[in-house]
């Protein structure tokens, strides 16, 4: 007869531990190691370098390389989304393709271990792959560009640490929301990055934004991020209203904003994943 | 040889087709295959809304770029064409170049080896499907980002525009048909080059702003990527006093032929390549790999 102990631990930090370290590693080899290194590494470098081109194009066009300041607001809003489009992207296909292509969902779920630290530490290699493009992006302004980084180091690491945190609650709610949709799952991530990107002032001015936008764009914290961001790299605000508000009142709105966003966010990932336990959404697979 | 419905006496004769019999088969596998992505915009609304809201996105913010740049007016218009041929670049490859990788995933790829017909069927059906589902995004992308932009078009030969339209789908889908089975030989990199060919290619393409502006690198372009050629063709067209072209639309047209057939050729032999391998080594019914 086989001895059962009257009760089951939960989850120890230990475990979690361990759960997050092999999801490390299982997230690198799935993003890298299953790739050709050379493939990989353009795929790494080109695709980011060619987006902060794009704008740099278009400002050549139109000003004949006239005005280095805007130059600069670009390259950074441009390097810096990345982190935006990595993380949110990295949580949800994560999420998406253990549950639909390996199938592997339903198996971490059963595991003592919980499906958060699991999520995080899988969808870790693509955040990273964000910053290498972050960081190449930038080097390839101030390189070629001319873009000039006075870099405030008190003010930049508080301010990449808030909006790192922020927008990984924001990929954490994707991915939770994600886990419900029947169809076009894969699309929402790109969506979501991609309407953040128009009203947070990501390559252009909030002020450009038709006027009913400004509010939301204000609520959303990678607006501030970005805009605190510019000023701990490049010693100076954005282009427009926003640039004139004092530092510490930026600093202290990417706070507030991120305090608001990631215990919603982590509520709504507790909220969804138990409707995919109640509703069988955890081995779904839609086809998509 | 036989026909439908006439059975055949030994399995020799069975397998002795008409030519009309190849040709209807063929014709059917296309009309088949195109089927499931035409009857999919009835089906499936929220393809629709993320067909043309993704584009749309990306069209505003390059829209709003220029406008803080006080850009010319016609740039708006760039753009709004450019994130429309976009939709068909995006068309061409996850639903062509990337879609026997995921058709190897889902068990349908030996199928296709297995039925009595050519691939190329299979490729031309999905490309007269994807073509007549990304249409309908392309014109909600110009519909919508014309309305609210409020671009100016001044077309002054429309037949023109057309015909420059159809000569850069031919090379734009024959392209994706050579993709597709050099993705698949590609295995688990398909994802990567998928991504790998957006945004560089948006950059080389000029589909934000006019192609003259990269310089010597778009001799270059103009001689290897049909979606640049035929931008540069429309924008000329669509904006004729303000998009100077790399060259005349005539040439550019000429370009576009040449170009539709090295691609199909192209994705002929590609495919006979894949069809070889697939018979000796086996490795691409493995999913995953």
């Amino acid at each position: 007869m086989i001895e059962r102990p009257l009760t089951v631990d939960g989850i120890t930090l230990r475990d979690a531990w361990k759960s997050f370290r092999t999801a490390i590693g299982l997230g690198w080899a799935i993003e890298s190691n299953w790739s050709d290194p050379f493939l990989f590494a353009i795929y790494t470098l080109a695709k980011p370098l060619a987006a902060a081109m794009i704008l740099v194009v278009m400002f050549n066009v139109i000003t004949g390389g006239q005005g280095n300041e805007f130059l600069q607001f670009l390259i950074v809003g441009s390097a810096l989304w990345n982190v935006v489009f990595g993380v949110m992207g990295g949580l949800v296909q994560s999420i998406l393709e253990d549950r639909e292509r390996y199938r592997m969902m339903k198996y971490v779920v059963v595991t003592p271990s919980s499906l958060f630290p699991f999520l995080l530490g899988r969808s870790l290699a693509r955040i990273l792959i964000s910053f290498i493009a972050v960081f190449l992006t930038l080097g390839v302004g101030v390189v070629l560009l001319g873009v000039e980084l006075r870099p405030n180091v008190l003010y930049l690491v508080p301010a990449l640490i808030l909006g790192v945190v922020a927008v990984m609650a924001l990929g954490i709610f994707m991915a939770g929301w994600c886990l419900q949709l029947r169809q076009e799952a894969w699309s929402y991530p790109e969506a979501i990055a991609g309407a953040l990107y128009l009203i947070s002032g990501a390559i252009f001015p909030i002020d450009i934004l038709p006027s009913f936008l400004h509010p939301v764009a204000y609520a959303f914290p990678t607006t501030w991020w970005l805009e605190a961001s510019r000023r701990g790299l490049l010693g100076h605000g954005s282009p427009g209203a926003i640039g004139g508000l004092p530092d510490g009142i930026v600093m202290l709105l990417l706070v507030v904003t991120t305090a608001i966003t990631v215990p919603l966010a982590l509520a709504a990932f507790a909220w969804f994943m138990k409707r995919a336990r109640q509703a069988g959404l955890l081995d779904m697979t839609t086809g998509s | 040889m036989t026909s439908y419905g006439a059975p055949a006496a030994n399995p020799r004769e069975a397998a002795e087709w008409s030519t009309g019999r190849v040709v209807r088969s063929n014709l059917r596998a296309v009309v088949g295959r195109a089927y499931p992505r035409v009857i999919g915009l009835t089906r499936e609304p929220s393809w629709i809304f993320f067909e043309i809201l993704l584009p749309f996105l990306a069209v505003s913010a390059f829209v709003f770029v220029y406008r803080a740049l006080e850009a010319p007016e016609e740039f708006v218009g760039f753009v709004v064409i450019g994130g429309a041929m976009t939709a068909f670049w995006l068309n061409v490859v996850w639903m062509m170049a990337a879609q026997f990788y995921w058709e190897k995933d889902q068990g349908n790829l030996e199928l296709y080896f297995t039925a009595p017909m050519h691939l190329m069927s299979i490729l031309a059906g999905m490309a007269i499907g994807g073509l007549v589902m990304t249409s309908s995004r392309a014109l909600a992308v110009i519909g919508i980002g014309s309305l609210l932009y409020g671009v100016n078009y001044q077309v002054t030969d429309p037949f023109l525009l057309v015909a420059v339209f159809v000569l850069t789908m031919i090379p734009l889908y024959g392209m994706g048909m050579l993709f597709a089975s050099l993705f698949l030989l590609w295995g688990r990199e398909a994802f990567h080059l998928a991504q790998l060919l957006q945004e560089p290619i948006y950059f080389l393409g000029g589909v934000n702003f006019p192609l003259r502006a990269l310089g010597p690198v778009a001799g270059l372009v103009l001689a290897t990527l049909p979606l640049a050629v035929g931008l540069d063709a429309m924008r000329q067209i669509v904006f004729p006093g303000a998009a100077e072209g790399m060259l005349p639309v005539g040439a550019e047209m000429a370009i576009l032929a040449v170009m539709g057939v090295v691609f199909l050729v192209a994705a002929r032999l590609a495919l006979r390549y894949l069809e070889t391998l697939a018979r000796r080594e086996g490795r691409l019914t493995l999913r995953w790999q």
